[in-house]
């Protein structure tokens, strides 16, 4: 059924679709109104389950692990600083290998204050163990939600999903809302070997020794190492039920393309238009989208951009004293590339400045332009 | 602590089935919570000191019998200050600063009412030596004393002008007030214990004062029975009767007729016993009184109930002259007053407006303008302004009405508590002064006989406890809601008869009532703690009413004392 609806309807429709039995959250601009849809479904019986509204979101997180920990599938949704507080539960999720999905808003983080699109926040947390996606749009975030409680239930891993703040979470588009049968039969109830149970009282995050903090943390990174094949595979699966697929990158007319753009979010629509118009125009321009951001999927990247010349990522967000984060990662997976292509990192929609055609269209053309290899990011800000 | 896995999820998280309780992390805290019993606003203002919270929080429970028993170890007439009490506790009450006072009066009587076991363990206490007291006068003072006494495990025996005992609770108080049913079942209860009760003895006339002084101690509470005087010209009429009287004919069932209208001069409370009970006998009422409605010292519960029966009010004028008519009817001439500024009382002087007078008519004119004590048999030493005062004797005590103390019901049951207290201490030959000061309830002068029963064998008393201010009540744990009133018999049968006007409250209004209740200074098991503890140390048991902390897994966080609504718990700091 064809809808027309906000990223943030289409995330809390999806919760709904998942049949969540567990909400935890606390309301943040711009990521306020999920919490709002859930909460009325709630009071009206359409979301069957427990919402519970916490006093923070350091809280919902944690009543998100310790209901996860029970055996029942668990959501949340948060932003910018929410999440930030969020930071000390988010390494508890995955060290419990509690599989929580979230929904994250990307916002610019204070200071000074603002609620723009920035993906700074949940790049911030990337070293948290959690599987991360950045989406497109609210079509993909939706789809994203379900294919999320697929990798994690299997995985034992929590996921966040990003989409940013106005461009995706406000924004009303036409939106196909998969039917609920189908979506049953795409995921199965959540069904974990392992349950906190009453009759077998135990307790977790007790204190380990040295070796078996260490062992514990080598498994995660095997699981974290196998999440692109399982959602490779997931993506696959998607398709077959929904006629949707995404993957965990997307390369577009990149066959013959010499330049290379590289983005993730909703700046890759923009470019999807971009790299179109020029083609027409004779420029070999290719565009790869990113949507698998942890764990970083290396091979992918490597071989969509292999024999590249020049590749150009731009980043909605600056890692202070570096550069843009898709870039520094990008880079670091090309380092054994035989011919490693000339990589530039372009700083765009900074705070939720808008990236244009017209913007895209002049980094297309500074790239050309360039031969030399550039550290330093470039800024692209309006004159 | 194991950690090892023998199960897949245990695999990729280490997980324990031991137990947490190995590491006493209750060693890192350096405070630890005490549940701390304070004293509530109304339990303070209560002469009688009544438990208030505690009674209840049992009533709460639906556990009358034991709210009952609870009650009667600092009181023995739940069932009579249920019903006539002026409530001072509901005034101080802390819920009355949030929204309205809890009906604790109302719930008082519905206690007595409804438990079923009306006798509870009432065990006197066993002393090695037999020491004898008598009583002069079975109002609520001497019969307090006596109960109080006897549990204490003295002899004592009690002599009573009358007939029956009970004093002004059964000659005074009309039945629609305080049915004599009640008045009964509360003697009842008293005389159960071995008391020796001595009816129609007038001590002065059948019995010498000398005679008692024969006893180990005395306790002399007569009450004040003389009606006052108008002295005003006319006033031996014989169609003038006094207050006092006409409420004892009433309450012998006496007949007593009084023609159309009666006037009834004063404004106490009884005057307002006389003017509703000539009311319920067909008379047409007016009240004079020389100051106005707000300076009137009757109950305000009574008052509102002349007014809805029907009873006038002549204010500010003072009765000069009564005078007969041809008819056999009376004219009242009255001097016109007006307020002036307030006197030593506080209340505001009522002064002559020159030249200004009324006259009312009436069939019958009763004066109820006060009430003297008898002191034709009291040795001179003992007098001093019109009252008893006891201070040159060691032996004799005094009480209720007849001593400076206000004239109510409450402050004679507790005037006859403390002289019990004081009598046994002297008995056992220990000095009162300090003992008071350590069991009393707050700072208004009642005192708690449980307090005094904990420390009575080993002279020590635990330290007077803090009254709870309403600024220490977390009020975000109540919502608001409003005051659960007592039904009340129609005004018609009010009218016709002598029916108890309050009917009660319902089962679940007293349900309600009691809910409404903040507890203050009193654990009532609501949980709190227990629910935001955020070690589980804490363990409850409402039935058994124990509390336990668990001190080797308590950080000393302090989240109890901070989530206890009534202020119960506090922190002390750890050696």
């Amino acid at each position: 059924m064809k809808d027309f609806m906000t990223g943030n309807h289409a995330v809390a429709n999806a919760v709904k679709l998942c049949r969540t039995p567990f909400v935890a959250a606390y309301p943040i601009t711009p990521q306020t109104a999920i919490y709002e849809k859930l909460s009325e479904w709630e009071a009206s019986g359409l979301l069957k389950g427990i919402m519970m509204r916490t006093e923070s979101e350091h809280s919902a997180m944690a009543a998100c692990i310790a209901a996860s920990l029970t055996g029942v599938r668990t959501f949340t949704a948060t932003s910018s600083q929410g999440l930030a507080l969020m930071h000390e539960m988010l390494h508890f999720a995955a060290g419990c290998r509690a599989p929580v999905v979230m929904a994250n808003v990307n916002r610019l983080l204070a200071a000074p204050w603002g609620f723009w699109a920035d993906q700074l926040d949940s790049l911030s947390q990337r070293d948290t163990g959690w599987i991360q996606f950045y989406c497109e749009n609210g079509q993909e975030a939706l789809d994203t939600v379900i294919q999320a409680y697929r990798i994690a239930e299997q995985l034992y891993l929590p996921v966040m999903i990003s989409l940013e703040a106005f461009f995706v979470s406000h924004f009303m588009e036409v939106v196909d809302l998969p039917e609920q049968e189908q979506v049953d039969r795409f995921l199965p109830p959540m069904d974990l070997p392992h349950k906190f149970d009453i009759e077998k009282p135990g307790f977790l995050v007790p204190v380990v020794s040295s070796e078996l903090y260490q062992e514990y943390k080598h498994m995660a990174q095997g699981s974290m190492d196998s999440v692109k094949e399982v959602a490779a595979k997931v993506d696959r699966e998607f398709r077959k039920e929904f006629r949707r697929d995404y993957g965990i990158v997307e390369p577009i007319m990149i066959e013959d393309a010499e330049v290379v753009l590289v983005t993730a979010g909703s700046i890759t629509s923009t470019a999807r238009m971009v790299i179109r118009d020029l083609r027409e125009k004779g420029h070999k321009i290719g565009l790869l989208k990113i949507r698998l951001f942890r764990p970083f999927p290396v091979e992918a990247v490597r071989d969509a951009l292999k024999g590249k010349t020049k590749i150009a990522v731009i980043d909605r967000n600056i890692s202070l004293g570096s550069g843009g984060i898709f870039c520094q990662e990008l880079r670091a997976a090309l380092v054994h590339s035989p011919e490693h292509p000339l990589t530039f990192g372009y700083i765009a929609g900074i705070g939720g400045t808008d990236v244009t055609p017209e913007v895209i269209q002049k980094i297309t053309f500074n790239v050309m332009s360039r031969n030399e290899a550039t550290d330093a990011p470039i800024w692209v800000m309006e004159e | 602590m194991k950690t090892n896995s023998d199960h897949s999820f245990e695999f990729v998280i280490p997980i324990s089935y031991g137990s947490t309780e190995v590491i006493e992390t209750g060693k890192w805290g350096f405070q630890k919570p005490q549940a701390s019993f304070q004293t509530a606003p109304c339990q303070e203002a209560c002469p009688a000191g009544n438990p208030i919270p505690q009674f209840l929080y049992l009533a709460g429970e639906g556990r009358y019998d034991e709210a009952l028993q609870t009650l009667l170890k600092e009181n023995p007439f739940p069932g009579i200050c249920g019903r006539v009490c002026f409530h001072p506790c509901e005034t101080d009450c802390n819920r009355a600063q949030y929204d309205e006072s809890v009906s604790i009066r109302s719930m008082e009587r519905y206690v007595s009412d409804t438990a079923s076991n009306q006798l509870p363990n009432l065990k006197p206490i066993r002393n090695r030596e037999l020491k004898r007291v008598a009583i002069v006068g079975a109002g609520p003072a001497g019969l307090s004393c006596a109960y109080f006494l006897s549990l204490l495990g003295h002899q004592v025996t009690v002599f009573e002008a009358k007939k029956e005992p009970g004093g002004i609770m059964r000659w005074g108080i009309p039945e629609y007030r305080l049915p004599k049913s009640v008045l009964k079942r509360e003697i009842r209860r008293i005389f159960n214990l071995p008391i020796e009760m001595k009816t129609s003895i007038n001590v002065g006339k059948n019995l010498s004062f000398d005679e008692l002084t024969g006893f180990d101690a005395v306790f002399l509470s007569p009450g004040a029975r003389l009606n006052a005087l108008l002295s005003i010209e006319g006033e031996d009429l014989k169609q003038v009767w006094k207050g006092g009287d006409f409420l004892e004919r009433i309450n012998s069932r006496e007949k007593a007729t009084l023609g159309r209208e009666t006037l009834v001069i004063g404004g106490g409370n009884t005057a307002m016993d006389v003017a509703r009970s000539a009311l319920r006998l067909g008379s047409k009422v007016t009240v004079a009184y020389r100051r106005t409605r707000n300076e009137m010292p009757a109950i305000q519960d009574e008052i509102v109930e002349a007014e809805e029966e029907g009873v006038r009010f002549e204010f500010l004028t003072q009765p000069v002259k009564v005078s007969l008519l041809k008819d056999k009817r009376m004219a009242i001439r009255f001097q016109r007053m007006r307020l002036s500024d307030p006197d030593q009382s506080d209340r505001p002087r009522a002064i002559p407006v020159r030249g200004k007078f009324i006259t009312l008519e009436a069939d019958r004119l009763i004066t109820a303008v006060g009430e003297q004590v008898d002191l034709s048999w009291i040795p001179q030493e003992l007098i001093k302004d019109g009252l008893i005062d006891v201070d040159s004797s060691p032996k004799i005590f005094a009480g209720g009405d007849a001593v400076d103390q206000p004239r109510t019901i409450v402050t004679a049951i507790s005037s006859g508590k403390r002289a019990a207290i004081s009598i046994d201490l002297r008995l056992r030959g220990d000095s009162c002064d300090d003992v008071f000061s350590k069991i009393r309830l707050g700072n208004k002068g009642s005192v708690s006989m449980e307090a005094y029963l904990s420390g009575r064998d080993e002279g020590k008393w635990p330290s007077p406890k803090d009254v709870i201010s309403y600024d220490r009540i977390n009020t975000l744990y109540f919502e608001h809601s409003k005051k659960i009133n007592m039904r009340k018999i129609n005004l018609d049968q009010r009218r016709r008869g002598f029916s108890e006007v309050n009917r009660g409250l319902s089962p679940e209004k007293a349900s309600l009532s009691a809910s409404r209740c903040f507890s203050c200074g009193t654990c009532n098991y609501c949980y709190n703690c227990y629910f935001f503890c955020p070690e589980g140390a804490i363990s409850l048991d409402a039935f058994h009413q124990t509390k336990y902390v668990d001190l080797d897994h308590c950080k000393g966080c302090g989240t109890c004392a901070k989530s206890c609504p009534r202020n119960v718990v506090e922190m002390k700091e750890t050696p």
